[in-house]
Order: C-alpha cells, then sequence, then structure tokens
C-alpha cells in the first residue's frame, strides 16, 4: 500500500517553497556580494618582512615614487627596488664596525633584513599588494607617461604605514577609466604628486591632456590579454 | 591552369577511410580520451612540453616578490634584452641573437647583422632553447662501476682525472685517445694543440656523423685542397641542386634561401630558374621549376652527361614530348647552362660521392661561373678522422679513451662496433651536453654546458670569428669544452680569459678591450670573413658518364636502393629529446614523431605494401622493421630512411630504455654500413603483416569548402600559381581564378581609420621550411601533445604549413603554403561564440580571451580556414611535477599560458604589437612602417611573410597587399581575410612550359579588364556560387551583434 502524507502536511508547501526560493536567494547573495571585487580585493593588507613604511618615506620626506621605483615610466613593471636602494641611507657598520655619518637607523633591529641582504646578496622577499591574474598584461609606463598618477589605482600610499589595496582594480574598473580617462589625467609633472588638487575641473584638464598627447584608450580585449 | 591538386595519396584516391575522415565533424576520437595510452608515458610527454606555474585561484594568496640585492646596470625587470652570441648548433656555428627575460633566455633569432642569417633561423636554433631547459641533460657527473651507476661531484671527477693525467704526464700521453666531435671553436682548437704539445704521445681524432666528407673530399679533388662555396643565387639565372638540398640543410641554407628568394623576383627582367636533380623530396624542391627524381646511384651519371652534353658544340634541342620525364629536363638544363655562361650556379648534396663533387667544381668552373655566383673560400676546419681512430683503437687500445661530445656509439656506421673498441680502453670518459648511449659504455660521464650557458667562440662558414657570451649560468654542475680541457692541461679554467687569448693571438687589434667588447656585443668579428680564394683545378677523372637515368626504373626487390636522410626533426638524432622538434611536421611527409621507409607509389605498388604497412628492410644481411609511407616524389625504386630515429638513451622524450621509455621511431643506423652511409644498393622490402599508424598531420584541419567531390578542382582556389609567362600576360590572373557574385555583407561594414593590421605571405618565395612553425611554438608557449594526440588530430601548432602536389605521383609539383588564423573583418567564428570570447578589435585583430572561452568549439568549427585550436586535454598540468618544472623557464611571459578546454589561435604576435605601441607611444612618436615583426616573419629565411599596418602605404605588407598577384584565401566567402598570399609565379624552360591559357582558366577572354569582384556568369560554373550557398545564413540574433 502506498503512503500519502496526511493532508495537514499541505500547510507546510508554502513554507517549504518560501524557505527553498529564500534560501537559495541568500546563498546567491552571499556568494555574489563574497566574490565581489569589492569584497575580495579592497583591503588587502599583508604583513611585509621589513616594516617599511610609504607614510614615513613617500608622505613625511616627500621622496618621490621614483626614487625607488625608478622602472615605472620605463617599463610594464615599476620595480621593487633593490636592497641596495635602501642601503643608499641605511648603511650598516662595515667591516671595520664604523658607520657612515650620513647612514640613517644603521642599527635598527627593523633594518636586520635590510643589512643581512645587503652582506649575503639574497633578496628580500616582499610581499605582492596589488596583484593581477595572469592574464592582465597591465603596463605602468604607458599609464604614468599618458599622465595617469599612482593614486589613481593605490590611492593615498603617502598615508600608509603599511600598504593596502585600496581600488578593486578589476575588469570595471579598468573599463571605466578606459572608456571616459578625462577625470583620471593630471599634467605629467604631478603624476607621482599624490596629494596635487587641481585647481580647475578635472575633467577640464584631463580633456586638454588627452588633446595634447593624443590619447585614446582602447577597449580590445587584446589591449590587456594576450 | 588548371591543375588537380592533392594533399596526400589517400585523398587522390578517395578511400573509405578518408571519406570516414571527411565527414565527421573532428576526426575520429578526436573528443574521446585516448585510448591505450600508458598514463606513465603521457605524464613524460606531457612534461616535456610546458606547464604553467602556481595558478591562484583565490584572493591573497601569499605571493613574493624578491628583487635584487644589486640590480645590475641596465636592466630593468620585465623587459627583455638581446644579447648577440654565436655558437655551434646542429654541427653548425651560428651567429645568433638570443632574447633574455629577467635574466634566462627564452627565445633564439638569427643575428641580422650577419649574411649568414640576416636575422632568419631555422627550426633547429629555435627548438635549441627548450634543449636549454631540458632536465634530461646531464646535471652531474656520473661514474658507473660495476654495473651500476653513482652521482659523483666534479671534485670526485676531478681526483679521478688529475690522478690519470698525472700518469700520462710521465708517458707523454702514452695511451691516451681522444675522440672529439667535430668543432669550429678556434680556442678548442688552440687547446688541443696544447694538449698535443703538453702529451705528444696522445692520440686525437676528430669525428661527427655530419663531417662534409664527400664536399671536402671532392674539393680537395678538385683543387688539391678544401674549400668552401658560398653562391650568389640572387644573380644567377639558372640554379642546379643535385641530390642537394640548398636551401634547407646545407651550412649556408638561410643565406641562400635569402639570396634566392631574392632573385625569384617576377618582376625583376632575369628570374632565377631552379633545376631539382634528386632522389628524396627536398625542401629546396618545393621551390624548383623542374624536378627530376632519381636514384642517388644514377645521379653522378646525370651530372657526367650534363658535362659531356655541354662540351659538344652542337645546338641544344628539346627532347621528344613522349620520352621520358628526365631526357626532357635534362636537354632543357643544358640548353640554360649553355645560354647563361657565368650566371649559373651547380651544386651537390653531401650525399654523393667526391667524384661527382668535384665535377661540380669542374663545371662551374668551365661555365664562368667562379668569381661570379659562385664564391670559394678556403677551408680551415679539421677533417673527420674517424677510420683512423678505428685502425688506432682496434691495433692498440690504451689505458684511457676521453670522448668529447657526440655519441658515436649511436650515429657511427653499423658495421664498426664502436662499443667494442671502446671495451679496449681501461677507462672510457664521455663529457657531453647529455649522457646518451655513448655515455652508456662509459665508466664515466661528466656534464657538459650548453651554449648559452659558457663563454666560447665559433668559426662561421664564411670563415668570420664569432665569439658566444653566456646568457645565463649553468644551469647544472657543468663545464664548457674549453674549461674543461683548460682542466686537464692544469691551466687557468676561466672561460672568458680562455677566449680571450686566442682572440688576441689571432686577432691583434682585439687586445684592445674596446675593440674585444664591441666583438662580443656584435657576436661576431666582422673584418675576419674569409676572402675569396682562386684555386687552380686539377686533374682528375669524374664520374663516368652513363645513360642509366635517361630511362624510368623498374622495381625489383632486392635490388632496391636505400638512401639515408638527416632528419628535419632530429637531424642525426642529437635532437631526439627535443619535443618541438619531434612534433613538428617534416616538410613533406608531415608525419610526426617517427621515422618511416618512404618509398614512391609505384614502389610500393610493385612490392604489394601501402601506407602503416611494417616492412622489415634487409640489405647486406642486416634489417630493420620500419612502417611504409607512401611519398609523390620519392624517386621510383628507392627507400628513404631517417636517421636519428630509435634513440635507446636519449631522455624521456626520446627515448630511455633504462627509465622504460620505448624509443621514438626506428634506428636506420643498424642497417647504415661504412661504405653506405649515404645510400646503398641492393635492399630488399618484406612485409611483415602487422600495421603501425604514423602520426601524420597532412589531412588534418584540411581547408574542406564543399566537399571531396569538389575538392580536387579547388585546391586551385587556394594555391593559386601560374607560370611566368601567364603572370606577364595578365599580371592578375590569381585574383581572378575564382569568380564569385557581387560580395555584399549581410552587416554593417566596419571601418578601420587607425592601424589595420595585416600579414601577406608570397608563396613564390615559401619553401615550406617549417622554421615558423617552430618559432610560433616557442613565441606563443605553443604546447606539445604527443604522437598519439597526433593521431586524433590535435596537435597545436598555431601555424600549419599545407602542401600540395599535383601532377603525376612519381614526378610531381610541389606547393606550399602557411596558414595562420586569416584575422577576417568578417570573422564567421565571431558570429556563432555565445559567449563573445572571440570578439574585434578596432585595429582589425581577431581577439581571443581565453578567460571568456567555454569551450563550445563552434568557432573552430565555422573556421573556412581551420586554424583554431583546442586544448583537448589540460596539455601543461602534469608538468608541475618537481622534476620538470624547470621547462617552465622558457615560456614566453609576455603570452598567456592556456589551459583545458580553451581554444587558441594565431594572434599576429599581438603581445609585440602592443609592446611596440607602448614604447611608441611613450616616445612620443608614431610606429614605424615595418617595425613590429610577427614571429614567423622575423624566423622567415626567405622573407615570404611581411607584416604590418595596412593603412600605411609606406609598409612592405600594404606594398604587398596591393601587389597584382595578391588574392585572399576563400576571399569569395566575403570573411575579408586580412591575411593576403602572392600567388606562386613558376619559371618553366619555354620547351616543358605549359601552354599559357587564359587567366581565368575556363576559356574566358577579357574579364581581366572587369572590376574584381563584380562578376556573375550564370552561364558558366562557378565554384564559388556553390560554396556561397554553403555558408550558412546567419541569424538575426547574430546579425545584431555584429552591428
Amino acid at each position: 500500500m502506498r503512503f500519502n502524507f496526511p493532508t495537514w502536511t499541505n500547510r507546510f508547501v508554502p513554507v517549504l517553497i518560501v524557505t527553498i526560493l529564500g534560501g537559495a536567494a541568500y546563498v546567491g547573495a552571499v556568494v555574489f556580494a563574497a566574490t565581489d571585487p569589492q569584497t575580495l580585493n579592497i583591503g588587502h593588507k599583508p604583513t611585509q618582512p621589513v616594516p617599511f613604511s610609504h607614510k614615513t618615506h613617500a608622505g613625511r620626506l616627500k621622496m618621490d615614487c621614483r626614487y625607488c621605483h625608478n622602472t615605472v615610466d620605463k617599463a610594464a613593471f615599476a620595480a621593487i627596488p633593490p636592497t641596495a636602494t635602501c642601503s643608499n641611507c641605511h648603511t650598516g657598520a662595515d667591516a671595520n664596525g664604523s658607520v657612515s655619518v650620513s647612514a640613517v637607523h644603521s642599527d635598527s633591529p627593523n633594518l636586520a633584513l635590510v643589512r643581512q641582504s645587503q652582506a649575503t646578496g639574497e633578496p628580500i622577499d616582499w610581499m605582492k599588494v596589488h596583484d593581477l591574474p595572469d592574464y592582465v598584461y597591465f603596463d605602468h609606463s604607458a599609464h604614468v607617461n599618458s599622465g595617469v598618477s599612482c593614486v589613481s589605482c593605490h590611492g593615498r600610499v603617502d598615508r600608509m604605514d603599511v600598504v593596502e589595496q585600496v581600488k578593486t582594480l578589476s575588469m570595471t574598473f579598468c573599463l571605466d577609466c578606459h572608456r571616459n580617462p578625462d577625470p583620471h589625467l593630471r599634467p605629467l609633472e604631478h603624476v607621482t604628486d599624490l596629494a596635487w588638487v587641481p585647481d580647475e575641473e578635472p575633467e577640464v584638464i584631463g580633456g586638454r591632456i588627452r588633446e595634447e598627447l593624443n590619447i585614446n584608450p582602447r577597449t580590445n580585449c587584446s589591449t590587456c590579454h594576450r | 591552369m588548371s591543375k588537380t591538386w592533392y594533399r596526400s595519396l589517400r585523398e587522390l584516391e578517395n578511400t573509405a577511410e578518408f571519406q570516414e575522415m571527411l565527414h565527421r565533424e573532428f576526426p575520429e576520437a578526436a573528443s574521446e580520451f585516448p585510448k591505450g595510452l600508458s598514463r606513465r608515458r603521457w605524464l613524460q610527454i606531457m612534461g616535456s612540453s610546458l606547464a604553467l606555474a602556481g595558478v591562484s585561484g583565490c584572493r591573497f594568496e601569499a605571493e613574493t616578490l624578491a628583487p635584487f640585492a644589486t640590480r645590475p646596470a641596465n636592466r630593468i625587470p620585465g623587459k627583455t634584452q638581446q644579447f648577440n652570441t654565436t655558437v655551434e648548433i646542429a654541427g653548425q656555428a651560428r651567429a645568433l641573437r638570443a632574447t633574455s627575460y629577467d635574466g634566462r633566455p627564452i627565445k633564439l633569432d638569427g643575428n641580422p647583422d650577419h649574411l649568414s642569417s640576416g636575422g632568419a633561423s631555422d627550426s633547429y636554433t629555435q627548438a635549441t632553447i627548450l634543449d636549454l631547459y631540458d632536465p634530461d641533460r646531464g646535471q652531474t657527473p656520473i661514474e658507473s662501476t660495476g654495473g651500476s651507476k653513482f652521482n659523483r661531484s666534479w671534485i670526485e671527477a676531478d681526483t679521478f682525472l688529475t690522478e690519470q693525467f698525472s700518469q700520462f704526464a710521465g708517458s707523454k700521453g702514452d695511451g691516451l685517445c681522444v675522440l672529439a666531435e667535430s668543432t669550429s671553436s678556434p680556442t678548442a682548437q688552440r687547446l688541443k694543440t696544447a694538449l698535443q704539445d703538453k702529451f705528444p704521445q696522445m692520440k686525437w681524432f676528430d669525428y661527427s656523423s655530419l663531417s662534409p666528407v664527400n664536399s671536402r673530399g671532392g674539393a680537395t679533388l678538385a683543387f688539391g685542397k678544401p674549400v668552401r662555396t658560398e653562391y650568389d643565387l640572387e644573380s644567377a639565372a639558372v640554379v642546379v641542386t643535385i641530390d642537394s638540398d640548398l636551401l634547407g640543410q646545407h651550412p649556408e641554407g638561410l643565406r641562400n634561401a635569402r639570396s634566392f628568394s631574392r632573385g625569384r623576383n617576377p618582376d625583376s627582367e632575369q628570374m632565377t630558374r631552379l633545376y631539382a636533380v634528386e632522389c628524396e623530396f627536398t625542401g629546396t624542391a618545393v621551390a624548383a621549376d623542374h624536378r627530376v627524381a632519381l636514384r642517388p646511384s644514377q645521379i653522378a651519371g646525370f651530372l657526367a652527361s650534363v658535362e659531356q652534353a655541354l662540351a659538344s658544340d652542337e645546338e641544344t634541342h628539346a627532347a621528344d614530348e613522349s620520352a621520358p620525364w628526365s631526357q626532357q629536363v635534362f636537354a632543357a638544363l643544358v640548353d640554360d647552362l649553355k645560354k647563361h655562361p657565368g650566371q649559373s650556379v651547380i651544386t651537390v648534396g653531401e650525399r654523393q660521392p667526391v667524384e661527382v663533387h668535384a665535377l661540380a667544381h669542374r663545371l662551374n668552373q668551365k661555365l664562368g661561373n667562379v668569381g661570379k655566383t659562385v664564391t670559394l673560400l678556403p677551408d680551415e676546419s679539421s677533417a673527420d678522422t674517424f677510420d683512423e681512430f678505428v685502425t688506432h683503437a682496434e691495433a692498440n687500445g690504451g689505458s684511457m679513451l676521453l670522448l668529447l661530445g657526440g655519441n658515436p656509439v649511436y650515429d657511427s656506421p653499423a658495421d664498426v662496433e664502436v662499443a667494442e673498441l671502446m671495451e679496449k680502453f681501461e677507462n672510457r670518459v664521455h663529457f657531453a651536453v647529455y649522457p646518451n648511449e655513448t655515455s652508456a659504455v662509459c665508466n664515466w660521464y661528466l656534464p657538459m654546458s650548453h651554449p648559452l650557458e659558457c663563454w666560447s667562440d665559433a668559426t662561421l662558414y664564411d670563415g668570420t670569428y664569432g665569439v658566444a657570451q653566456p646568457l645565463i649560468e649553468p644551469l647544472f654542475e657543468s663545464r664548457s669544452q674549453i674549461e674543461f680541457l683548460a682542466g686537464l692541461l692544469g691551466e687557468e679554467t676561466d672561460g672568458l680569459e680562455l677566449v680571450r687569448q686566442t682572440a688576441r693571438e689571432l686577432y691583434p687589434e682585439l687586445k684592445s678591450t674596446r675593440e674585444w667588447e664591441r666583438v662580443v656585443h656584435n657576436g661576431f668579428h666582422a673584418d675576419s670573413t674569409a676572402k675569396p680564394i682562386t684555386p687552380e683545378l686539377q686533374n682528375f677523372e669524374g664520374p663516368a658518364a652513363s645513360t642509366e637515368w635517361q630511362n624510368p626504373v623498374e622495381v625489383t626487390n632486392g635490388e632496391l636502393e636505400v638512401v639515408f636522410t638527416t632528419d628535419s626533426s632530429v637531424l642525426d638524432g642529437r635532437f631526439a629529446n627535443n619535443a618541438w622538434l619531434q612534433e613538428l611536421p617534416h616538410p613533406l611527409t608531415k608525419m610526426t614523431w617517427s621515422n618511416a621507409a618512404i618509398m614512391s607509389p609505384k614502389t610500393a605498388d610493385a612490392l604489394g605494401v601501402k601506407d602503416d604497412d611494417v616492412v622489415r628492410l634487409e640489405l647486406d644481411g642486416r634489417e630493420i622493421e620500419l612502417p611504409v609511407y607512401v611519398q609523390p616524389g620519392q624517386a621510383t625504386g628507392s627507400v628513404a630512411v631517417a636517421i636519428g630515429y630509435g634513440r635507446t638513451h636519449a631522455g624521456l622524450v626520446g627515448g630511455d630504455v633504462e627509465e622504460g621509455v620505448a624509443p621514438v621511431g626506428v634506428n636506420a643506423g643498424v642497417i647504415r654500413t661504412a661504405g653506405n652511409r649515404y645510400f646503398a644498393t641492393g635492399l630488399k622490402v618484406s612485409p611483415t603483416g602487422r600495421r603501425e599508424e604514423l602520426a601524420v598531420t597532412q589531412d588534418h584541419y584540411a581547408i574542406d569548402k564543399v566537399g571531396l567531390e569538389e575538392i580536387h578542382g579547388r585546391v586551385g582556389d587556394l594555391v593559386r600559381e601560374g607560370t611566368l609567362d601567364e603572370y606577364r600576360e595578365h599580371p592578375e590572373f590569381a585574383e581572378h581564378r575564382v569568380h564569385h557574385p557581387p560580395l555584399e555583407s549581410l552587416w554593417t561594414e566596419v571601418s578601420y581609420d587607425g592601424h589595420a593590421w595585416g600579414m601577406a605571405i608570397d608563396l613564390n618565395k615559401c619553401i615550406g621550411c617549417n622554421a615558423c612553425v617552430v618559432a610560433c611554438q616557442s613565441e606563443n608557449n605553443v604546447p606539445v601533445v604527443g604522437p598519439d594526440q597526433v593521431r586524433a588530430s590535435r596537435e597545436m601548432h598555431w601555424m600549419k604549413v599545407d602542401r600540395y602536389f599535383t601532377g603525376d605521383t612519381e614526378e610531381p609539383e610541389v606547393a606550399t603554403q602557411p596558414v595562420t588564423c586569416q584575422h577576417c573583418e568578417n570573422a564567421p567564428c565571431e558570429q556563432v561564440c555565445p559567449v563573445a570570447a572571440t570578439v574585434h578589435s578596432n585595429e582589425g585583430l581577431n581577439d581571443m580571451a581565453y578567460n571568456r572561452c567555454i569551450g563550445t568549439r563552434y568557432c573552430g568549427n565555422n573556421c573556412p580556414y581551420k586554424v583554431r585550436r583546442f586544448n583537448f586535454l589540460d596539455y601543461r598540468s602534469e608538468m608541475e611535477a618537481a622534476n620538470r618544472e624547470l621547462m617552465n623557464l622558457v615560456l614566453n611571459p609576455e603570452v598567456t599560458v592556456r589551459s583545458r578546454g580553451v581554444m587558441e589561435k594565431c594572434t599576429y604576435c599581438v603581445q609585440r604589437i602592443q609592446n611596440t605601441r607602448i614604447e611608441a607611444k611613450n616616445e612620443r612618436r608614431p610606429i614605424g612602417p615595418n617595425e613590429i615583426q610577427t614571429a614567423c616573419q622575423q624566423v622567415c629565411a626567405s622573407e615570404a611573410i611581411v607584416f604590418g599596418d595596412l593603412n600605411n602605404p609606406e609598409s612592405d605588407v600594404a606594398k604587398a597587399h596591393a601587389d597584382a598577384r595578391a588574392y585572399g584565401l576563400l576571399a569569395e566567402l566575403n570573411v575579408k581575410p586580412r591575411t593576403k598570399y602572392l600567388a606562386r609565379i613558376r619559371n618553366p624552360h619555354p620547351w616543358l612550359a605549359p601552354p599559357v591559357e587564359s587567366a581565368h582558366g575556363h576559356g574566358g577572354d577579357g574579364h581581366g579588364e572587369e572590376a574584381h569582384g563584380e562578376h556573375a556568369h550564370a552561364d558558366e560554373r562557378h565554384d564559388a556560387e556553390v560554396s556561397h550557398n554553403s555558408v550558412p545564413a546567419p541569424t538575426q540574433e547574430l546579425r545584431e551583434e555584429q552591428v
């Protein structure tokens, strides 16, 4: 004999439907929100092996970004500086134990790794903060030479003790600017000036620069994907 | 000219299995997982191709950046740098330019500043970069004692060597014997002399299986001393190649190909005419106007008859039309040679005996070519003394045999038992890049550095002194040859210092550091090129004239001729472990991953065998078993077998019996004896009843317009050719060969105002050498798939070189056609992609976004050119195994590495376009007209491929597209391909030329005046109308999407 649910269970059918639909919507919303670049990418703030502070160097000391990231206007990568760049100021004691008069924090324990790297030639393993997928080919030089400031993608690094990601760096993020670059363009001499404030409407300045430098960003697939 | 073309005999005969293949959407098993493929073998093959380094699925994966402690001067991380170097590859010194990315070389090309290549390179050069990262190379010294192998350090090896050599110091080298692979390195020569001075009793012999014994001997016979020959094919009117691959495997093949292709200009007053008399179908013969297939033993008689005919004062006249083909060509050839004194070139291939080489020298001299089209240069290389080694070893033996490079156990003649001879020495030490068959019978193997890892030098064919600089520190515990030799002398072992010392001694001007650095920078010393010589011709007896060549050969089993060919993939076996080369289709047979017994259809019929039948080849009591490959154009009554296969100790790709990896192909060296190194008569072929399917790509990805019944007539539409007379009469014959109704687009036409990238391929120049295929593989990270996948038609090469035969199957003509993505403006692939993974850029590129692709394969199916490749399996994943990880270093970081389930195809090297664009933009200048070169263009010795901006009238490609010979492949489908082909022009001797037909091929006249593309002849059979109808009408949705 077949088993039939008693009639009183029919009351639960709407509840069941609501639960299933609601549950699916909830899971969908969570997955959607959780995998959104806004959630995933922003706020990535790894701890670096050497507690280097951009706030101190770029902010307080007003060092130009290109003092360290000197290939940013020449190559696709804004190179992480070699240890030798750190050692320009932060030399340790030499073999005789004497310290250069111009050396800064020559015995700071925070810089132990720098001194060790300089002595052994072994690189310091810095943690990557802004990490694009392998199939995206971004070129720093193309942007920096077109008047796109560091701040457009990296935010106010000069105010960060520990660098963190502040923009999504998602495909939409790239395309928004490629489709309408004007608000993000500035005179080339201010590209590394993160605190620069335009004295007129950004669109107006940007439009002028776009004309001047003949900037027409592409939105082809092969612009970024090869 | 309406010719019947065929890609393969299966197609010509229209066999049932061919029908079956054609009607399946994808070849059999192309979508099923490979059966019967051992997982182990799979891993090994995949391991040899390339892997994808750690894909990150999740965000916030810890990725580190490791900058230098001190960055080297001029190094910009992530930017490629180029270095000139001169190294020996495939037994030949080559001037190269290496591209290095963050300190690791990723690509090798010819040095554009040296004439020997002019920037071009061949498939061996391209593939050498893969060898550099091959984990099967020798990694440490290995000592074999008591049947076991032990990894040793160099310290232990040095201890052993020092002990041995201290004894030799007392005995003045008595008992020490060196068998060295021939090298052109002056430093190695200097150290050899120094060793001989220190150990006067030492015996030193030079050996290479590629030694030019015959050409050297021929020159010695003709002039009393060895000479080298350079040809000026550009200004030659007639070129005769006698069993020679002049444009291919000749040491100056690249230079010859370039100068030949320049002389092949149909718009010039005098277009070079090429006659090829040969046995196997060489790449050179692809370019020939007339080819005669003769058995190698008949060729000497042929050339002797040429001499006789030239000596007679009789007026030349055409042979009877009913006469055999060889006689007709002979008459035309003699006529041409007589008419063009001082403007011809006769060249003989290494296979022919010394008398034939000497005779060619005499003919060139008599015809007045020397000093004009033929230049003689002194030959300073050392002679091959392998025979003396055999005599010495048999008689004396000794206490130590030192083998420097080479692999005599594998590649020496079969009747010389080198392994047994080696046993006569107490200690056998093999110093080589790869441990191989020879190392297996030695008690010490010592790893040699790859040429890109060390300082060295080399002498180019034209005598130029070249310097090799290291591109990378040795990856393994290896030493360079010169450092090793210097170590034996107990001298300074700094490679740079050793080379500098040689340079100082040879060229005093290089004492200056500045000059030396200039030479290192340039890669060679420009002032050192040899000066032409004019040696006196000696009296000698040429080969006997015979008439054997005049009549067709009867096939008699037991009296067949076997020809041993150096393979276009593995050469003499030294590239057996190179997966790129193993998978490279042979230019003519399109065979991969094996060798075969190659014979003509007539021969195969007479023997009662067909393709894939395994046959036993017996010669003088020795035998091998090989599958048959039936090749049109192989001389009747001869069987060609490639050497270099069947390696038992090559590595995990080429075969390593100790690791349980079966050899690839069969070792033909087993029937190759000292007297018969190149060819032999008396071969018996008997079927074994077994069959073995060869991995042949010839019918794969075939462009099929309507169906087989139409194919034959239509291939002529794909590869279009005419004669010089036809071209002069109707320059635009090619474009008019196909008629179609007016082409009206279903979609709004898009205009391209900025750059419009395009390509042009000149079929008149292409010789089908395949270098472009490997260059593309190297540039674009194209994976290797292995023989089973090739059989399933899954090869991944972005570029295929189609070759088509026409005419008689014994004396066919051949045409080659490189095909890549044509970047159609109305791309059919884009219309069917459901996810817009392939879309057009505003510069006309057909972009492929791998990350969008969901692998429906609709695009591949809708592509009329069949140039899209699908990753059926993850051809790289297995490579992440720790022991193969090194191979990742060969990947070009500028190109995405694709994964399973993704379509891929030619991108016109978009990475090069983008990088040049950014560079130009940063420098605030426009992109130069010919600034961007694709990888296939860069490598092409005959300059057949040009690329650039069609909107820039200065660019070569715009000029090529405007050429009268230009036509679009399947342009009648209105797909608007961005690649155009330039029709091939043959330059037949008037006696052999077909009558000039109408340019239209169907009797109509006067169409030449009408605008192309506007014809609509209802009364005539029009191929294109049929095919036009066969294009599925696009749906409304697609139309909207396109707009």
